[in-house]
């Protein structure tokens, strides 16, 4: 081999190296799509006090729970609902005492910006031939949509109409793009897209109750870190955040 | 093993995959033919871009491919307005799946095919013409006789690229159970909707048809590479 080969070979080496080494500061926060901005805003104030640094893997919370079933690296699961965090209590994953219930949402329909359509009660949702939802099946904006069309007496002559997106936000970006003529998301999603409106808002007593939870990881090799991020969500400061984004906060377990 | 996990819906969904693979090659082999025979014939300028461009489904990540037919078709464009306005959605419905699949296949086949019709000598092509053929006369004749295993092969890997097309299809189409739910799709969400067994049972349907479009498609291509 010629030098100049070695000297190539070797910066290689290293580069692979250094990127593929994993860092013992982070804490890997596995969070439902829909807490990205809220979580973005909160992050940089826990990074300052513990200098941990956080990152974030976000997606639809049944997705992340399968990831962390599979034994992906996780140290916190901040879930949209209570049924992903079941699973992972039920495998061992998560200690049931740490389970942390700590936000609620409220769930809208939305039209893209200058459609002139009206929702005024919920029937008017059959006058739409497409209906954006995270997977009814699985994903919890999407399972949370369904429960309350089911409740309403809806769901079955809305079924077929339903386009299943992989989380909230891709139901928030059929709708924004147009692609759909309507949607159901969350009204925090809603507030974050000016190419939507909202058309209807659900009201808190007809929906189902929904709920995210938090918590640290029984198997992470920081767990402590992880249990004080999750302390972070809860606090004053971390409370603002999640009411200007327009969650409701939970208190208590 | 496979019939108690699949369910008629699972059958439904495979017919689906392979009707708009078919439809998708049917669709694609006049414009691309012509393009195959068009770029073996040329010799000019702008060829090797012309060729290199073409390849570029092959290479790009499909995700790519559907980021631009997203921003092509969808409903904030004019093109897409008017499309829908026809009644003629591309987003969230088979046609989507249509374009997406034929779009990513069509390279596959052009590439095939114009190494089939380069092999062809030109000199057989034009004794036919002096000897008093139309040029579609010698086409069908002369060239196609002699260039239809290379021609069939490229078009059994569009069919089988099409097949098993995934990233376009799901950004274009979505992924909806009994209408742009393709087999490569219906993996990926049993999958997430941790039915690990109809998955696989999906994956095995799959790696057998594959496999035969594939076989057919190297038989054929080593007979031709034998006869040239």
């Amino acid at each position: 081999m010629t030098p100049w080969r070695r000297r190539w070979g070797l910066a290689v080496a290293l580069w692979l190296g250094a990127g593929l080494a994993a860092a013992a500061t982070e804490l890997h926060v596995f969070a439902a799509a829909s807490l990205a901005e809220a979580l973005g805003d909160i992050a940089p104030g826990f990074e300052r006090t513990s200098g941990v640094r956080i990152v974030l893997n976000l997606g639809g919370s049944n997705d992340l729970a399968r990831q962390i079933r599979a034994g992906a690296p996780a140290d916190v699961f901040l879930s949209a609902d209570t049924v992903q965090m079941d699973l992972l209590v039920s495998t061992g994953a998560v200690a049931r005492d740490d389970v942390n219930a700590w936000l609620s949402n409220v769930l809208v329909v939305v039209l893209p910006a200058g459609s002139p359509a009206r929702v005024q009660r919920p029937e008017d949702l059959l006058a739409f031939t497409r209906l954006a939802l995270a997977d009814p099946e699985a994903v919890p904006a999407g399972v949370y949509a369904r429960r309350w069309l089911q409740a309403l007496g809806l769901w079955e002559r809305l079924a077929a109409r339903v386009v299943p997106l992989l989380n909230v936000r891709a139901a928030l970006q059929a709708v924004a793009a147009e692609n759909a003529p309507a949607g159901i998301v969350y009204r925090t999603d809603a507030a974050l897209s000016s190419a939507v409106r909202v058309a209807y808002e659900v009201p808190r007593a007809q929906g189902p109750p929904i709920t995210y939870v938090a918590a640290a990881l029984a198997r992470s090799p920081q767990a402590a870190r992880a249990r004080a991020f999750v302390q972070h969500l809860r606090g004053s400061q971390a409370t603002r955040v999640f009411e200007r984004h327009g969650f409701i906060v939970l208190h208590g377990r | 093993m496979a019939g108690e996990v699949l369910g008629a819906d699972d059958l439904r969904l495979i017919a689906f995959t392979l009707q708009v693979a078919a439809l998708g090659t049917l669709l694609i082999l006049p414009p691309g033919l012509a393009l195959a025979l068009a770029l073996a014939r040329y010799r000019g300028p702008g060829k090797g871009a012309l060729e290199t461009l073409l390849a570029l489904p092959l290479v790009l990540p499909p995700t790519a491919i559907g980021i631009l037919l997203l921003e092509a078709f969808s409903g904030r464009t004019p093109l897409g307005r008017a499309l829908a306005a026809l009644g003629l959605e591309v987003i969230f419905s088979w046609r989507g799946v249509l374009l997406a699949t034929t779009v990513m296949a069509f390279p596959l086949l052009v590439r095939s095919a114009r190494t089939a019709f380069e092999e062809v000598d030109p000199r057989l092509v034009g004794l036919a013409r002096t000897l008093g053929c139309s040029p579609l006369r010698a086409f069908v004749r002369v060239t196609l006789p002699l260039a239809w295993r290379g021609i069939l092969a490229g078009t059994l890997l569009a069919f089988a690229r099409a097949l098993g097309e995934f990233g376009a299809t799901i950004m274009v189409a979505g992924n909806i159970p009994g209408r742009t739910q393709t087999a490569a799709l219906a993996i990926f969400h049993a999958h997430q909707l941790g039915q690990d067994g109809r998955a696989a049972a999906l994956a095995g349907v799959m790696v057998a048809l594959a496999f035969v479009v594939l076989w057919t498609s190297e038989a054929l291509a080593r007979r031709h590479a034998a006869r040239a």
